[in-house]
Parts: C-alpha cells; structure tokens; sequence
C-alpha cells in the first residue's frame, strides 16, 4: 500500500505543483492571482486527447500544438483579463475578471468537449503496476519543468528580466524594461506550463472539463502553503499535497481526503498567512 | 448641543418623504410579483417561485459579498446544507420527523452556524485567498451529500419537504416565498441602511480608518455571516421543495456562479441592483431557451463586461443623482464658530504623555526613545525631515504599531500599544496622510461613520428597525450634517465621496474625526495638496477645534502653517528629539533649521 | 556636446502632475542645458520626486510640456525615455537583491545589443572599482552604500545625456557621499548634464552648477551656485518669512 500511496501521491503531486508554478509564473509579472492557472491545466488533458485521439496526430505533434494553444489561452488571459484591471486600485476585480474568464473556458470545453470524462492516449507506453508512465510521467515533466525554470531565470537575461519585475515592479519601469512585454511573455510561459500539467497529467486524471476547478483549488493550495511567487515552495507543498491527500485517501476513503485536504488548507492558512516558506506583510498605514 | 436636538424633531415625516423614492421600485416590485398569478400559468410559478428563493439567498450574501466584499463564490454549499437539514428533518430518517415550518428555522440555525464557519477565514484571508476557500467548502460539501448516503441517500437523493396547504399548489407556495423574500429583503435592506451597513462598506473600503473610528471588523462579520447563513440555508429548505427531491447534481456550482454574479451585476453596496440581478439572471435562460446550455457561459460574459466597463454595475446605471454634475465653482468655507453648538467644551481636559517609546523595523529605529507631552487644548505640532518617525509616532498613538518599550497615557488612562479600534472609545480620533474615505459612499455617509461608537442599537435591532436603531441614525445624521457645516462642505452631503477633490476630501476626514468629540485630534498633514487660501480656512479650523479643549497633534510639512497655529513644536530627527520648543524657539534654532534644509 | 545654441538639452514648460487626484506639481517651468549640473532643491514633500518621475514617463504629466534634445518627451514611457538618454535613478537604492550585481547592471542594458552590452557594463563598473569587485555577489549582499552606487552604475549604462539622480546620498556615510558625488565631477567632464536631487544642501551647491528650489509644487527659486547669500535666500524660501507667510488673524 505504501508504494501505491507513494506513486499515485507523488504523480498528483507533481501536476499539483506545476499548476502552482503557473500560478505563480502569472503572478511574478503581475501581482495577479488567475483563476485560468487550473483551467490551463485542463486544457491540457482535454486539448491534447483531441488533437492525438480524435484527430489522430502523432503524440509530439499533439503535445507541441497543445502547448501552443495553452499559450496563447496564456497570452488571452493577459489581455483580457489582467491587463484592463492593473492600473485599478480596487485590488478584487482581478479576482473577477479571471474567475470570468476561467468560467468561459470551461463552459466552452463542457460544450464543445463533453462533459463526460473521456481517455487520454499512453505517451510512450512504457512501464506497468506502481511504475506505469502515467505516475511518473507527471513527476519527470516536472522535474524537467523546474530545470529548465531554473535555467531560464539564472543563466538567460529574459529570465533575470522576470526576476527582477517580480521583485521590484517599479524600479524595473524605471530602468527601462519592457514590462508590458514581458508579463505577456510571462503568460504565455505560464500557459505552457499548465498545458505541460495537463498532458503529462492526461492519463491519471483523464480529459474533463471539471478538471480546472479541481485543480484550480488543488493547484492553489501548494501556492498558498510555500507562500505566493515562490516556485520551490509550490514543489515542495504539491508534493506534501499530493501525499497526504493520497495517504488519507488509501486510510480514511475519498470523500473524507478532500475534508482532511480542505481542513489542512484553512488551519494552515489562518495559522500562516504569508505561506509556510516566508514573504512580507504589506504596510497599512 | 441645539442644532441636533432641533433637527430631530422634524426628522420623522421629513424620512418617510425623503424614503420614498428609495422603497418605490421595491413596493413596484412586489407588486409585479402579487400581480404574476392573475396574468400567467404555472410554468411561470416555478421560475417564479425559483426567482424569489434565489433571491432569498441573495439577499443575504448580498451583505457579504456586495456590502464587505468578500468574494464567497461558494454559497451553493449553504443552500446544499439547508436544503439537506430541511428534508432529512422532515422525511425523519435521523430525528423523528419534524413539521416543515419547525424544520425550515432549524436550518435556518445551522445555515448561520455554517456561515461563521465558512466565513470566519475571511477575518485573515483577502479576495483571491477567501474566494478559494469558499469554493474549496462547496467542492466537500457536495462530496459528503454523496457519500453519507445513510442520511442524504447519496446519489439516489432525498424527497424534499412538503408544505401543508394552502402553500401545496404551485401559486400557494409561490406566495409563500414572495413573503419570505420580501421579509429577507426588509431585514437586509435595514441592516444596510443602519450604522452596520456603513460600518461593513468601510471596512470592506477604509479598513484602517475605520478601524480608527472604533468599528470592530470580527464582530461585524459574524453578524452577517450569520444572517446570510441562515437566509441561505432557509432559501435550501424552500429550494428542495420545489425541486420535490434532490440529489447532489441538482447544487451544481453554476449555482454559486449565478448568486455571486446576480451581486456584481447588480453593482456592491446596493440592494435593488442585485435584486435585479437575480430577476435578469433567472429569466434569462427561459426566454432564450436555445441559449440555456450556454447561460452560465453568458453568464461569465456578463460578469467580465460589467467587470471591465461598467464597475458599478446596475446600481450605477440607476444612480441619476449622482450623474448631476457638482457645482464646480464650489469653495470649501468652513464656520469653526459653529463649532460650538456641536462639541462639547472641556475644561481641564486630558494630557497625552508619551514616555521613552521606541519602535524598530528591522534594524532601523523608526522610533528611539521618544518623549512627548501634549496639553489639553493646545496644538502641538511635529515636523521633521523624511524618515524622521513623525507618521510612525502618530501610527504608534494611534495603535496601528505597538511601541516595543515605552508608556503612552491619555490623561489618568495608560494606552495599551496596539488595537487600533480601541482609541476611538478613549476619545482619540485622527485623520490620514492620504485620505481614506469611502469612495462609493455619500459625504454624510462618510462622516456618520466617524460616529459608530456612539450608536447604541444593536445588530438584530437594526436588522428589525427597532426605535433605538431609528434613533441612533438620526442622531447621527443630525450631528453628521451640523459638522459638515462646520467644515463648509453642506451642500455636498449627498454627493458620493468619490466625486469630490482632494481638499474637500481632507476636510471630510476632520467632520469624520470630529464626530468622536474627540479629546484628542491627530492630523496627518491635512495641508498635503491644498491650496494657500484652504490652508488657512484649515489654520482657524483647527484653531478653533483647540480651543473647544481638544488638544491637536499636527505632522505637517508647511512651515509656516507649523509657526503659525501651534503652541508647542516638536522637531524629530532620526528617531528622536532634536528640539522642543515654542515656535518662536524653534524657529531660530540652529540645529533645526539646518535639519530642516537638510545640512 | 551642445546640439544646438538655442535650444537647452531638457526644457520643462508648465509642467502638471500628480498621483491620481492629488495634483503635486502646479506649472513648473525648468531647463537644463547640455552638460551641466543642475541641483533640485526643496523641503519634503515640495515634489521633487515627482518632478523627476513626470520626466522620466513614470508618472503621467496632466499639463505642460516636456521637451528632451529637440524632442517631444510628454507622457513618453520610461523606456522611451532612457533610449533617448534621459535617465532616471530612482531613490532608495532599489537594486535587484535576488540577481548578481553584474546581472544589475546587463538589466540596465537590455535594450542595448547584445555584442555591446558586457562593453558598457564594464564601463560602468569603471567608475566604482568596490562594487566591480563584488559583480558575482547578489544585489542584496551589498551594503547600503554600495546598493547606491549600483543604481548609479545602472544608470550609467545607458550612456545618459542626462542623469537624474533623486537623493543619491540618503542613508550614506560621508566618505560616501563624496564618493557618489564625485562621479557627477566625472561625469560632466565628459559632458553628460545632471540632474541631482538632494538633501544635503552644502554638498549639492558644492557640486551644482545651478540649483532650482521647489516649495509646494512651485519654482520659488533658481539661482546660480556662484550667487553670494545662496544659503539664506532658500533658507527665506522654504520657510516663507516673506513669500508664503500666513496672514495672522
């Protein structure tokens, strides 16, 4: 049972955590938290199942275009919805704009999709039992996302250009930056990396609609528990997610897993705020 | 005291008239709903009888989300839970069965429980963060309806209540709802109306400043959260009558989607718009049936377009007083004399003395050892360069930081540090660097809030409009508008505190402080952004002010209004006092002036 | 370096702005011309700061005009106007912490070409041989001071026609205020104008060619350095014994 919980734990984990890092590759340029983040990982499973099962190409082709539309979705979400409430002082309509938003995408994939689950296709078709692809295929796609993250933000100056904006909006305006560019780009980042979620996800939590809400919330609790804009604190608290809510769920049922999820969520959050892994309290007064 | 007592007693016949055009599209309303069962078949009875249980439901989260603004996007798990406690109660598969009109108030109770308890993260938790814990409720809420099948009967469901005659027929229980929404439209539309209203809109706008003003944020919300609790559950109880057996599925999340949006579509702080709202919504669907798969879709699109172009939403577009463009010529004449029929003169008032507090952030002293006296009376000014600790000392007065050592008194009174929404109860009233008023709400609105510790009716005699609740709010509006007058801002107490420029704003701040008779005045550069005549209209004002025994504490970047108008002087540099002295003093003083200019 | 006689490097005419409804500047008239020093004075909360971010595009200009080596600068975007040469280092020596202070300076040049870039980042480092030394070292492992110098460096960059630096000293020990200063020397002896806010009133005529004073949002003085009794004249200025004095009932 161990290594069941282990493997099933670590796969959820691991797509967890990567809709965590979209949420927060989103909110490092924009100081947005987007409702789209779980909706892009839903795109994900049920773009990718369409393009490989329904209309037949190849899986990398299939993989390549649905990362391609899950940027523009990104790059849509900017201008839609981010871009025409930042210069608002009223802090909450973001929270509106891509809850609008994210509620059209899925009611479009409910429409146009099915609201039935439906199957998505073995990628390599390798490994079987507690080592079928579909468990470590999510762990391996993050593990390669959070690499190449990392590599994008030490070593390229776009990628320390995010940094930066992430840090200090306001002295990156001043320095001449081009930070409007830069958020989209950031979306459209942000857009490939929940489709990388979604696919790599496909096979364990199947191509459906209802997905996005499922991992809006559970993509989100990983981001509150390490503390908003911090891309190791999602990896760590998605992977603890992932587990425990596995764990509860081999020892106490399904139905109670998400009590026991949603309960840790509250406790922590009012216990800490600002997320386990540090941050700042802004000033009031 | 005169011109309150003199203005109340006019008040009563003068409300109802000035009341009217406010209740008009509720009676018009209501009339419309009285006049459907003569005009239409039952098809419009349900959609009908649906519209108003929806509103019954809105009505109350209403309160929450457009009045405090909380973004609860999961208020269909309240309506699953009231829907639930009113069946299983009445169909006796847990309890011995009860009778439905016992049933409905019991989860009415426990509706309310639940409201504190899906609510109460709000007191930590803001916009995006509360929003997921709300959806993050109604996700296992619906997840527990399906597993726990001895008491729901999971997926197979549960016949909902039945109601006695004559609400058995479709236009009987028709007529039942109508009076439970119309019931539950009264009671939200008095909360709204009293001081509790206004106390939610600003702390949902002015968080600080109402905090300053006394209001505690905790006890609000639990207040509503239990009102909007046990309305959602009641309208669950009605709804699983009228869909006659429910099973998970019929709480779908497009649900919560409708409610939340009803709200903002309706436009915050309204109780009409959302009403419509609910109207349009419900409706929406059944005259365009083709379109019925898409609603919440439409739905979503509504909500993006209000979001992006239309902010204010319905309430807004109703809002024909507020399009009147104000006078613009208008000059800000304040009547300091007529101060005296308003605040009483003290004599012998109290001292504020700070002893040796000190404050760091981080490892920079924003305060290092910091004495002052200030006299009853008099008006004691500080001023000092940048990051000198003026505004940190007025945060530390005014308890939004706690000194890390030190003592504050107040007369015979020790200030605890911190809890800023106690000093309003010892007589401490203050106004902000930037102003913080509410922008959605009138000017008298904004004023009247600086008075909400006065108020003594309580929530639920608010929410009845009980005689005290009456007297408490004319109270307030009398003394609101006799301040306004003081303050030469009158003729724009209906205005929306939005419209106004920056000058008027401050002295909206100063009407808002006064309400408190305050012993004590804290102004935080109320000079910032007025022009030189405002700035010495402002000099008698707060001349004025002292001499009614209030004694003033200004942090001020005009010199010569420093020089001008205080007692006492108080330069601060680095922390500390770098002089103490009468204008006169302070003027020559070498050190100060070249701090001053930075040498 | 003088484009033209007629026309100075940067001409302000009736200049607005403000934060939202607060309007904080009320018609400045103001100019610098090619390769001088010019110092920005004034009490807190006069604007300056906010004169410079209207200039460089980081706040909106509501009225007036600005003008910047023959072109119209109004309401130009920062980027626009650090490619132009009119630079601005923000106060409070807000450097990047998280990234090196090489990668600072490289940010500095992102709109520069890529083969050209170290080039200028090692000219800028010329001029502050103890942060050269620190250029793997995180932003945020500097010490005040050097953070400071950084900004400055970053500025440099972008090989400015015009530096504005707002405050450059705050939080400084003295040694290091000289240091910072001295590079305004340097720099005008290669013919770049600054422009220099700053509270330390000796070391700003010390340093300036000509000093304007901003009181409440208004020009109340412009002077050159070299004019005797400087220091009282603004002394008068911002505390208004004459010009602004309250008439006392």
């Amino acid at each position: 049972m161990l290594v069941s919980i282990l493997a099933s734990g670590l796969a959820a984990g691991a797509i967890y955590a990567l809709v965590g890092v979209t949420y927060n590759t989103m909110f490092s340029t924009s100081r947005v938290m987007s409702f789209t983040a779980g909706q892009l990982a839903m795109l994900g499973g049920v773009l990718g199942s369409m393009f490989t099962l329904k209309m037949g190409m190849p899986i990398i082709v299939g993989f390549v275009l649905t990362l391609a539309a899950c940027a523009i979705v990104g790059v849509i979400t900017e201008f839609v919805a981010v871009r025409p409430v930042l210069k608002s002082l009223d802090q909450h309509l973001y929270v509106l704009s891509t809850l609008a938003l994210a509620l059209m995408i899925q009611q479009i994939a409910a429409i146009k999709w099915g609201t039935e689950p439906q199957p998505f296709p073995r990628v390599f078709g390798l490994g079987s039992g507690i080592w079928d692809e579909k468990f470590w295929l999510p762990v391996v796609a993050c593990a390669v996302t959070i690499v190449a993250l990392e590599y994008l933000y030490r070593r390229t100056l776009v990628g320390r250009a995010f940094v930066a904006i992430a840090e200090d909006n306001f002295a990156a305006r001043a320095l001449g930056l081009p930070e409007r560019n830069l958020r989209v780009a950031s979306y459209a980042l942000a857009g490939v990396i929940g489709g990388i979620a979604g696919f790599s996800g496909g096979q364990l939590l199947l191509a459906f609609f209802a997905n996005g809400a499922l991992l809006n919330f559970y993509g989100f609790v990983p981001v509150a528990l390490g503390g908003l804009g911090n891309n190791r604190g999602a990896i760590f608290g998605g992977l603890a997610l992932g587990l425990f809510q596995q764990a509860a769920n081999f020892l106490v049922g399904g139905i109670f897993s998400s009590v026991a999820v949603f309960t840790l969520f509250i406790v922590v959050l009012l216990a800490a705020p600002q997320g386990l892994f540090g941050g700042t309290t802004a000033r009031r007064v | 005291m005169t011109t309150v007592t003199a203005t109340s007693a006019q008040g009563e016949s003068g409300a109802w008239r000035a009341a009217l055009p406010h209740i008009a599209p509720f009676l018009g309303i209501l009339a419309l709903a009285l006049l459907l069962p003569f005009v239409s078949n039952d098809y419009w009875a349900l959609i009908g009888t649906r519209m108003a249980i929806y509103w019954v439901l809105v009505s109350g989260l209403n309160l929450v989300v457009g009045f405090a603004g909380h973004l609860a996007i999961g208020y269909v798990a309240l309506l699953t839970l009231g829907a639930y406690t009113t069946s299983v109660l009445v169909a006796g598969n847990v309890t011995p069965a009860v009778p439905v009109f016992l049933a409905l108030p019991i989860a009415g109770c426990v509706g309310a429980l639940f409201g504190v308890i899906v609510g109460l993260p709000a007191l930590r938790l803001r916009t995006f963060y509360f929003a997921m814990s709300t959806l993050g409720f109604a996700t296992i809420v619906t997840q527990i309806a399906l597993a726990w099948q001895s008491v729901t009967g999971g997926g197979i469901g549960i016949a909902g209540p039945e109601f006695p005659a004559p609400f058995d027929t479709p236009w009987g229980f028709y007529g039942l709802c109508v009076a439970v929404a119309a019931v539950a439209t009264w009671m939200s539309a008095n909360v709204a109306r009293s001081r509790y209203g206004r106390a939610l809109i600003a702390v949902r706008d002015a968080e600080v400043a109402a905090e300053a003003t006394g209001i505690s944020k905790p006890k609000m919300l639990i207040a509503i959260f239990l009102f909007a609790g046990a309305l959602a559950a009641i309208a669950g109880g009605l709804f699983a009558t009228l869909q006659t057996y429910i099973t998970p599925d019929a709480f779908t999340f497009d649900l919560s989607v409708l409610f939340f949006i009803a709200i903002l579509i309706g436009g915050r702080g309204s109780i009409l718009g959302p009403m419509l709202g609910t109207i349009i919504l419900t409706i929406l669907p059944e005259i365009a049936a083709p379109l019925a798969a898409w609603s919440t879709f439409l739905y979503a699109v509504l909500l993006l377009v209000i979001v992006l172009v239309m902010p204010g939403g319905i309430a807004a577009l109703l809002d024909f007083r507020n399009r009147r463009p104000l006078a613009s010529n208008r000059a800000i004449v304040p009547r300091p004399a007529a101060l005296a029929d308003i605040v009483r003169r003290r004599t012998g008032g109290k001292h504020l003395k700070l002893r040796d507090i000190a404050l760091s952030f981080g490892n920079v002293k924003a305060i290092d050892g910091l004495d002052l006296d200030v006299t009853a009376g008099q008006i004691h000014g500080l001023i000092g360069p940048n990051g000198s600790g003026k505004t940190t000392t007025l945060n530390v007065i005014s308890g939004y930081y706690a000194a890390k050592a030190g003592t504050m008194t107040l007369g015979e009174d020790v200030l605890p540090p911190g809890q800023p929404a106690l000093r309003a109860a010892c007589g401490i009233a203050r106004t902000f660097q930037t102003p913080r008023v509410i922008g959605e709400a009138s000017v008298l609105e904004n004023v009247m809030i600086g008075g909400s510790v006065e108020g003594r009716a309580t929530f639920v005699e608010a929410m009845l409009s009980a005689p005290r609740n009456r007297e408490d709010e004319r109270m307030l509006a009398a003394k609101a508008r006799a301040l306004l007058g003081v303050v030469g801002l009158e003729t724009l107490a209906e205005a929306r505190a939005d419209r106004l420029q920056h000058s008027e704003l401050r002295f909206i701040e100063i009407a808002r402080a006064l309400m408190l008779d305050p012993d004590f005045l804290l102004l935080d550069e109320p000079a910032a952004g007025l022009s030189n005549d405002e700035i010495e209209r402002l000099a008698s004002l707060i001349k004025a002010i002292s001499a009614r025994g209030t004694g003033v504490l200004l942090v001020e970047h005009h010199a010569d209004l420093i020089f001008d108008i205080c007692h006492q002087v108080t330069v601060l540099n680095l922390g500390r006092t770098l002089a103490a002295g009468t204008p006169a003093e302070i003027r020559v003083h070498k050190e100060v002036v070249s701090a001053y200019l930075g040498g | 370096m003088l484009t033209s006689a007629a026309e100075p490097l940067l001409s302000v005419r009736a200049l607005e702005s403000g934060y939202g409804k607060i309007r904080v500047l009320h018609g400045i008239d103001f100019q610098v011309a090619a390769g001088e020093v010019v110092a920005l004075l004034g009490p807190n909360g006069a604007g300056k700061t906010t004169m410079l971010r209207a200039l460089s595009g980081l706040l909106p200009v509501t009225a007036g005009q600005v003008r910047f080596d023959g072109r119209d600068m109004t309401n130009a975007t920062p980027r626009d106007a650090a490619r132009a040469g009119l630079v601005h280092v923000i106060e409070g020596h807000r450097v990047f912490t998280q990234i090196s202070v090489t990668d600072n300076l490289l940010l500095a040049g992102y709109d520069v070409p890529r083969a050209e870039r170290a080039e200028r980042v090692e000219e800028a480092l010329a001029y502050f041989p103890e942060i050269a030394e620190k250029r793997h070292e995180r932003g945020g492992a500097l010490s005040g001071g050097q953070q400071q110098m950084l900004t400055v460096a970053q500025g440099l960059v972008r090989r400015p026609r015009l530096l504005m630096l707002d405050e450059p000293s705050a939080g400084l020990s003295p040694v290091l205020v000289d240091r910072v200063l001295n590079v305004i020397g340097r720099l005008r002896a290669q013919g770049t104008a600054v422009l220099l806010v700053e509270q330390l009133l000796e070391k700003a005529l010390a340093t300036a060619d000509r000093v304007y004073a901003l009181v409440q949002g208004n020009i109340v003085l412009e002077a050159s350095t070299d004019e005797s009794n400087l220091a009282q004249r603004l002394e008068r200025a911002y505390f208004g014994h004459e010009s602004h004095a309250l008439v006392t009932p």
